[in-house]
C-alpha cells in the first residue's frame, strides 16, 4: 500500500499566531484499497444475503436483511444526531473530529436507497416482513381495523419518503457547509449550522421514532410502548461512538489526524460509549419492568415470545451482554485512553447493538433463536457498503474542520 | 472572535485586577451584613405565614384524619401525591447541575450550583411530608422502612411506593453529602473572615479543618468527581421510581413505558425553571448580578426551552400510542384528559410547559430578566398541573361509569400546598443569610483571571 501523502495545512486559528496543525488531513491510496474492499464485500454480502436467505421476498432474507439494515441506519441516524447536538450546544471538545462524524451521517444517502429492498416488496403487496400489509391479517383482529389509517402500505412509504428524504437533507448540509468553511474560512457558516440544529433536532426526534414505530415495531402490529422510538434512539448514540472511534483509529493508522486527534477525543468519546451503555439499560428495563408488572396480555406477548423455550436463554444473554458486560467493561478511565482497548470495546458495542436489532426483528420469524447465514451476509453487506460509500465521499474532503473557529480549542483541550 | 458560547460569562464582568477578592466580598458580605436586605425581611414574614398555615393544616389533618383532603371515591390520591411529586421533581435541578453538568465541562454551573443544590434537598424535605401524612396514621411513617419488629411486620417490597422510600433517602443522602463537600472551602473562607465567637466557632466546625493544601484540594477533587459520578445515576434513578408509582399499575393515563424518561425530563425542566425563579430576585437584592450573569440566565432558559421540548415529546407520544394502541380503555383515558370534565386542567399544562417556554427561541426573550422570571412561574404551575392531570383525570373516570367522580380539593388540600412553599422558602431565605450562596472557590477556578494562559 502505498505511503499517505504527507499534506501540510495551515490552519486557521482562533487568534493566537503561530498555532497551526502540521497534519495529514486528506486520505491517499490506501482509500481506494479499502474502496475496492468493503464495495466488494458489500455487494458479495447482499448477493450471498439474497441467495441463502431464499430469494428477495422471502421471509428468510427479509429478516435478515431488515436487521443489518436497522443496524446500518443507527450509524448514520446516530451521527445526524451527533453532528446536530455539536452544533446545537456549540461543543469545542469535538470539532477535530466533527468531520469524521459529518461523513458518517452522509451515509444516510445511502440508507435512503437501502430501504427499497424492505419498502419496494411491501408496496408489491409482499407481507413476509409485516404482516400488517395483508388486509385479510387486518381484517382478523379488531383492535387492527383502527390501526388501518396508520399502517397501510401508501402512507408507511410517504413517511419513508419523509425520514430519509430529510435525514439526507440534514447531512448533506452540515457536510456541505462544513466543507465550503473549509475553503472560505467563512465564520458565519458556524453560526448558520447552529442556528439550522434546533429545527433539525427536533425534525429528527420525531422522524426517528416514527422510523423506530414502522420499520420495528409495527412487525407485530398489535404491539406497542411509548419508549420504543427512545429505545432505538439508544442503540444510535452507542452504534455511532463505536463506529468513529473505529474509524479514527484506522485513519491514525493509515498516518492521518495524527497530531489533531488526541487521547484525549478518545476519552471523551469512550465516556459517551459507557455513558448510554447504561441510558440503554435504563430504557430497555423500563420497558421491560413496566410491562411485565402490569401485565396486560396486549403488551406482554411481545416479550412472551422473547421470554419462552429457547429465546429465554437468547434474551437474558442480550440483557448481561449489553449491559455489565460493556458497563463495567468500560468504566476504567485506562482503557478508555488505550487505542487498542477502546477500539476493542466499540466492536464489541457494534456486534451487541446487531445482536440487539437481531432480538428485536428476528423473534418475528423463528419461534427459536436461529442464526442463519444470510443474517450476517446481510450484516456484512450492509457494513461494507456502508464503509465503502463513506469512504467514497471521504477521499475527497478534508478529514479536519480546517477552518472552524472553534477548531484551535479542540486541539488543545484536555480532560483534567 | 464572535461565536457566543465561547464567551465566558465572566469576560468583563468582574472588572478590575481583583476578581477573586470580588467573588470573596460579594458572596460573604452576605452573611457579614449586620442585617440582611429589607426585601430578606419581607419574604421571610411571609414565607413564616405560609409555614405557619402549612403547620396549622398539617395539624388539621393529624387531628381530623386525611378526611379532611377533598379526596372521594375514586380519587383516592389527590393533592398529597400530586404535591409530592412536584417537589420531588424540583428536587432535580440540583444534582443535575452539580453532577452532570459537572461532567459536561459545563463550568458556568459554578455560579448557580450551590443554591441550586440547596434548593434540591429544601424541596425533597417538603416533597418527603407528603406521602409521611397520607398514610393516615403519620406518627407511624418509620413502618415504611425495613426494621425488625415484634410485630413481624415487613414493608411489602413488591411496591413501587416502597422503592420510593429507598430512591428518595439515597437521592436525599447524596445530594446533601454533595452539597455540603462542595460547601467546605467556602465555610473555611467565612470561618477566616468571621469576627465574631460563635460564628467562628460554627463556620469553623462546619469546615472540618480545611486549610487550603495542595493535598486536601487533590483530595477533594478526586471526592467531588467520585461523588458526580454517583449522583448522576440518581439524577434518572429517582423520578424513574416516582414514575412506576403510577406506570407499573394497569390504570390507562399510568401505565404507559415512556413514564421513566418522561418523568425525569419533566423534573429537570421543572427544576430548572425554580432555580430562575429563585435566582431572579436573589441575584437582585443580594448584589449578585455580576456573579449570576445574565449569561447565566440565558443559558438557563435555554435548557428550560430544551427540557420542555421533551416533555412534549411525551405528552404527543401518550397521545399517538394511545390512539395507536387500538385499545379503548386507553382511547378514552386521553380523549377524556383533553376534552373531558378536567379538560381546562390539561390545556393549562400545555399551555404553561410546551408553549410559554417557546418564547424563549428568541434572545430577547431570554435576556429579559422579567419575562424568564415568568416563564419560570409559568412552568412551575405548568408542572404542578402535569402531576395534577396524570394522577387526578385517570383516576376520576372509572371503566364502570357508576365509579365516576369528580375531586374538588378542600381548603385544607390548598393550605397544605400554599403551607409547603412557606416551608421551601423559609429553608431557602435562611440558607441565603448564613451559607455560602455561590461556590466561590469553584467559581475562582473558573473566571478567565483563572487561567492566565487560557486559550
Amino acid at each position: 500500500m502505498a505511503q499517505p501523502k504527507h499534506k501540510k495545512d495551515m490552519v486557521a486559528d482562533s487568534g493566537h499566531a503561530g498555532d497551526y496543525v502540521d497534519d495529514s488531513i486528506r486520505l491517499g491510496d490506501e482509500a481506494n484499497g479499502l474502496f475496492r474492499i468493503a464495495a466488494g464485500i458489500g455487494v458479495v454480502g447482499i448477493v450471498l444475503a439474497v441467495v441463502l436467505g431464499g430469494g428477495l421476498t422471502h421471509q428468510q432474507f427479509q429478516h435478515s436483511y431488515l436487521t443489518a439494515f436497522m443496524w446500518g441506519l443507527s450509524i448514520g441516524a446516530g451521527a445526524l444526531w451527533w453532528v446536530t447536538l455539536q452544533h446545537l450546544v456549540g461543543a469545542r471538545w469535538s470539532v477535530a473530529v466533527r468531520r469524521v462524524g459529518e461523513l458518517l451521517a452522509h451515509s444516510l444517502v445511502l440508507m435512503a436507497l437501502l430501504s427499497l429492498p424492505v419498502v419496494v416488496p411491501m408496496l408489491l403487496g409482499n407481507d413476509s416482513l409485516y404482516r400488517w400489509v395483508s388486509h385479510e391479517y387486518m381484517a382478523s383482529e379488531h383492535v387492527l381495523e383502527g390501526k388501518a389509517g396508520y399502517l397501510n402500505v401508501s402512507f408507511f412509504a410517504v413517511r419513508c419518503v419523509i425520514y430519509f428524504g430529510f435525514w439526507a437533507l440534514m447531512a448533506r448540509y452540515f457536510l456541505k457547509a462544513s466543507v465550503a468553511q473549509d475553503k472560505s474560512g467563512d465564520t458565519s457558516l458556524t453560526a448558520r449550522m447552529g442556528r439550522a440544529s434546533p429545527l433539525t433536532m427536533i425534525g429528527f426526534a420525531l422522524t426517528l421514532t416514527f422510523c423506530a414505530v414502522d420499520f420495528l415495531m409495527s412487525l407485530d402490529a398489535i404491539w406497542f410502548s411509548t419508549i420504543f422510538g427512545v429505545y432505538y434512539f439508544s442503540g444510535c448514540v452507542l452504534a455511532v461512538h463505536s463506529a468513529m472511534v473505529l474509524a479514527l483509529i484506522w485513519l491514525q493508522r493509515k498516518g492521518h489526524l495524527v497530531r489533531s486527534v488526541t487521547v484525549e477525543h478518545y476519552h471523551d468519546l469512550g465516556k459517551m460509549m459507557f455513558a448510554f451503555t447504561a441510558f440503554w439499560t435504563y430504557i430497555a428495563f423500563s420497558q421491560f419492568m413496566l410491562i411485565w408488572y402490569a401485565n396486560i396480555p396486549e403488551e406482554t406477548h411481545w416479550y412472551h415470545m422473547r421470554l419462552e423455550g429457547a429465546w429465554w436463554p437468547a434474551t437474558l444473554a442480550l440483557a448481561i451482554l449489553h449491559f455489565p458486560v460493556p458497563f463495567f467493561g468500560l468504566m476504567s478511565r485506562q482503557i478508555k485512553r488505550n487505542k487498542t482497548t477502546l477500539a476493542l470495546g466499540a466492536v464489541y458495542l457494534l456486534v451487541i447493538h446487531w445482536y440487539d436489532m437481531y432480538w428485536l426483528v428476528a423473534p418475528n420469524l423463528h419461534k427459536e433463536p436461529v442464526f442463519h447465514a444470510a443474517d450476517f451476509a446481510a450484516w456484512v453487506g450492509v457494513g461494507g457498503l456502508i464503509v465503502a460509500f463513506v469512504v467514497w465521499k471521504a477521499r475527497s474532503v478534508n478529514l479536519l474542520p480546517t477552518k472552524d473557529p472553534r477548531l484551535q480549542r479542540s486541539l488543545a483541550f484536555e480532560n483534567v | 472572535m464572535a461565536i457566543a458560547s465561547d464567551i465566558n460569562p465572566y469576560q468583563g464582568a468582574l472588572k478590575g485586577d481583583n476578581a477573586f477578592a470580588q467573588i470573596t466580598d460579594n458572596v460573604s458580605r452576605i452573611m457579614e451584613a449586620p442585617k440582611p436586605p429589607r426585601a430578606w425581611y419581607i419574604a421571610m414574614g411571609f414565607s413564616l405565614m405560609l409555614l405557619a398555615m402549612f403547620g396549622a393544616s398539617l395539624g388539621f389533618v393529624v387531628w381530623e384524619g386525611i378526611g379532611a383532603w377533598g379526596h372521594i371515591h375514586p380519587v383516592a390520591w389527590g393533592f398529597p401525591i400530586v404535591n409530592f411529586v412536584f417537589w420531588v421533581g424540583i428536587g432535580h435541578a440540583g444534582t443535575l447541575i452539580s453532577a452532570i453538568l459537572f461532567l459536561l465541562r459545563q463550568n458556568w454551573r459554578t455560579a448557580i450550583n450551590r443554591f441550586a443544590e440547596a434548593m434540591t434537598i429544601f424541596a425533597v424535605i417538603c416533597a418527603a411530608i407528603f406521602p409521611g401524612v397520607h398514610i393516615g396514621r403519620p406518627w407511624l411513617p418509620y413502618w415504611m422502612t425495613p426494621i425488625p419488629n415484634q410485630m413481624g411486620m415487613w414493608p411489602q417490597f413488591r411496591s413501587p411506593l416502597e422503592w420510593d422510600i429507598f430512591a428518595v433517602g439515597t437521592y436525599a443522602t447524596v445530594s446533601i453529602l454533595f452539597w455540603y463537600m462542595g460547601m467546605i472551602p467556602d465555610f473555611a473562607t467565612f470561618r477566616d473572615r468571621s469576627k465574631t465567637t460563635v460564628r467562628r466557632l460554627v463556620y469553623g466546625l462546619l469546615a472540618m479543618g480545611w486549610r487550603g493544601s495542595s493535598r486536601q484540594w487533590h483530595r477533594y477533587e478526586r471526592a467531588y468527581l467520585l461523588l458526580a459520578a454517583l449522583a448522576t445515576p440518581l439524577v434518572l434513578s429517582v423520578h424513574s421510581v416516582v414514575s412506576f408509582d403510577f406506570a407499573t399499575s394497569q390504570l390507562p393515563g399510568w401505565h404507559t413505558t415512556i413514564f421513566p424518561p418522561y418523568f425525569v425530563a419533566g423534573a429537570i425542566f421543572g427544576g430548572f425553571a425554580m432555580v430562575v425563579v429563585l435566582a431572579v430576585p436573589s441575584r437582585q437584592f443580594f448584589g449578585l448580578k455580576r456573579i449570576i450573569t445574565m449569561r447565566h440566565l440565558e443559558l438557563m432558559s435555554k435548557i428550560i426551552l430544551a427540557t420542555g421540548m421533551l416533555v412534549g415529546y411525551a405528552y404527543g407520544m401518550e397521545m399517538f400510542i394511545a390512539w395507536y394502541s387500538g385499545a379503548i380503555y386507553e382511547q378514552f383515558a386521553f380523549v377524556n384528559r383533553a376534552f373531558g370534565n378536567y379538560g381546562w386542567a390539561y390545556w393549562t399544562m400545555i399551555f404553561c410547559n410546551v408553549l410559554a417556554p417557546q418564547v424563549f427561541w428568541s434572545k430577547k426573550m431570554r435576556t429579559n430578566v422579567w419575562v424568564i422570571f415568568f416563564v419560570g412561574v409559568l412552568v412551575n404551575v405548568g408542572m404542578w398541573f402535569e402531576r395534577f392531570v396524570i394522577i387526578c383525570t385517570s383516576l376520576a373516570r372509572d371503566f364502570l361509569p357508576a365509579n365516576w367522580g369528580y375531586f374538588v380539593p378542600s381548603v385544607v388540600d390548598y393550605a397544605t400546598l400554599a403551607g409547603s412553599f412557606g416551608l421551601f422558602f423559609t429553608l431557602f431565605l435562611l440558607f441565603c443569610r448564613y451559607i455560602p450562596m455561590v461556590a466561590m472557590a469553584e467559581m475562582k477556578a473558573f473566571i478567565p483571571e483563572g487561567h492566565a494562559h487560557d486559550h
